[in-house]
């Protein structure tokens, strides 16, 4: 049943994705200040929105994981987080290559970047943790406290953030205003339109990552049955 | 400066696909990886019953 | 209250036992004095320079001085079951966390009331100027420290690689309180007036410590419990 949902979605999505390659690179206008570089946020952006999508489901995953102890909502909450950390390093590096040509500097101490950055780091160290725990349910309930902590220090930090920035002003283009002020609808139709496809893919991902964890499962089961015998 | 900015762009498409190919690669490497433990179990749990 | 009753009693055995041995304090201590010798290496700052970055310097040998502290907390218990033992003792979770969470409260503030002087003699700071501030903004990141830092290490306490973990967990999470301590310490270090913002920056960690005790409270029971 999972298998036809992937195969749907992949039907869908793929040729969604590389139709919008092709009209965002040919069809859509160049920005009056930017040139063509400003296209890389056809992508930066929806990953980002992809990406605060799969942290946020990991978040209430793992409540949902304390609160009824059932083991798919801990496969659920590593498969989102996973998926989000993907999406958010295309955001990250995406933002640095744009950066690169915007503002002449690989990196900056803008907000938002600071903020990815740093929400990265703190998921990042989710997936060590769990690959330090062995024992399936200690794994799981230490995890979804761990993503409970991180969500909250994430959501503090970026307001955090925002007020350190207002202190020393970073560069003059911010990404949010960096060139789309005046959005054209053609522009923003695309973005939303490539926010779906990038949506798409990571559900993808999600639920393929979803079905490894239950193979591990199974794997982990027939392993103890296979001692079991001996 | 103009072919600069195109050159980027290209780096940034390049980028942005390249990551999400790569997290596809290593989900199929996962799954190659467990289906091959998969049946390496069911075929050790047969042979002993 | 109960909870706290027992939170005093844990945190009391966990000083006293420390202060018997002395091997945490005397490491970190000697760790912390070395660190701030290397950043005056580093960095041979000039008073300017001290009054751009040094709460952060500070800040940064805290953090460090912390995260060997915490390590401790639990991974003190570990050595005959002590960890099982207590966790099965009257005292909830939450108790045992607040306790531990107290106790290297207490040994990082002493820690850091003794690195003061230190960075005065070697930076030429004079730092005693607004020192009733100092000393408040000084404990509420302690705290966030302290709290923060002994849940992680509650978390992490079997696992193989604990003293690698525990920083890289603690870190990044700790980062919305290290930013305004690191401002608020900075200002009031240099004796120079408070910016006109400051009370955000205060706000913002007042509300980190309140929101991540009340969550580590909250769920101390969950993770110490097998």
């Amino acid at each position: 049943m999972r298998s036809k949902v992937i195969l749907a979605l992949g039907a869908i999505g793929m040729p969604l994705l590389i139709r919008n390659l092709y009209v965002l690179m040919f069809l859509v206008p160049d920005d009056m200040e930017q040139g063509p570089v400003y296209r890389i946020f056809y992508y930066h952006l929806p990953a980002f929105l992809v990406a605060a999508v799969g942290y946020l489901t990991a978040m209430v995953s793992s409540v949902m994981y304390l609160v009824k102890k059932d083991q798919k909502y801990d496969a659920i909450a590593v498969s989102a987080t996973e998926v989000a950390l993907a999406f958010a390093a295309v955001n990250l590096v995406t933002g640095m290559i744009w950066g690169r040509i915007s503002w002449g500097i690989w990196w900056a101490w803008d907000p938002r970047l600071t903020w990815a950055l740093i929400s990265w780091l703190v998921y990042f160290g989710y997936l060590m943790l769990r690959n330090a725990i062995d024992d399936p349910t200690e794994r799981a309930k230490n995890s979804a406290v761990l993503s409970i902590f991180a969500s909250a220090s994430v959501a503090i930090t970026w307001k955090a953030i925002e007020w350190w920035r207002t202190q020393h002003p970073g560069p003059v283009l911010s990404i949010r205003t960096g060139g789309v002020q005046k959005i054209d609808p053609a522009m923003e139709n695309m973005l939303y339109i490539n926010w779906l496809a990038l949506l798409l893919l990571g559900a993808i991902f999600l639920l393929v990552r979803l079905r490894q964890e239950e193979v591990q499962r199974e794997i982990d089961a027939l392993r103890r049955y296979a001692h079991a015998m001996n | 400066m103009d072919e600069r900015n195109i050159t980027y762009m290209f780096y940034g498409l390049a980028v942005a696909w390249g990551l999400l190919a790569l997290y596809a690669v290593l989900l199929g490497l996962r799954e190659r990886d467990l289906t091959k433990q998969l049946e390496t179990l069911r075929r050790m749990v047969e042979e002993k019953k | 209250m109960t909870m706290l009753r027992h939170a005093a009693t844990i945190a009391a055995k966990d000083l006293r036992s420390e202060f018997r041995t002395k091997e945490s304090i005397n490491s970190t201590l000697s760790f912390s004095v070395v660190i701030l010798l290397l950043f005056a290496f580093a960095f041979d700052p000039s008073p300017d320079m001290i009054a751009e970055f040094g709460g952060g310097l500070l800040w940064i040998v805290f953090a460090f001085a912390g995260a060997l502290i915490v390590n401790r907390s639990f991974a003190r218990e570990l050595p005959n079951d002590c960890i099982d033992v207590l966790v099965s003792s009257p005292a909830s979770g939450a108790s045992l966390f607040l306790g531990k969470a107290l106790a290297a409260f207490i040994l990082l503030f002493g820690i850091e009331c003794i690195c003061l002087p230190v960075f005065g003699i070697f930076y030429n700071v004079t730092w005693w100027r607004s020192l009733g501030g100092l000393l408040g903004v000084l404990a509420l990141g302690t705290w966030a420290m302290a709290c923060t830092g002994a849940f992680i290490s509650a978390l992490t306490v079997n696992l193989r690689l604990r003293e690698l973990m525990l920083p890289m967990l603690v870190y990044p999470i700790l980062i919305p309180a290290l930013l305004p301590v690191m401002m608020l310490t900075n200002t009031l270090l240099t004796g120079q007036p408070p910016p006109s913002d400051f009370t955000v920056w205060l706000r913002l960690l007042i509300g980190f410590n309140i929101i991540f005790t009340t969550l580590s409270v909250y769920l101390a029971e969950t993770i110490l419990v097998r």
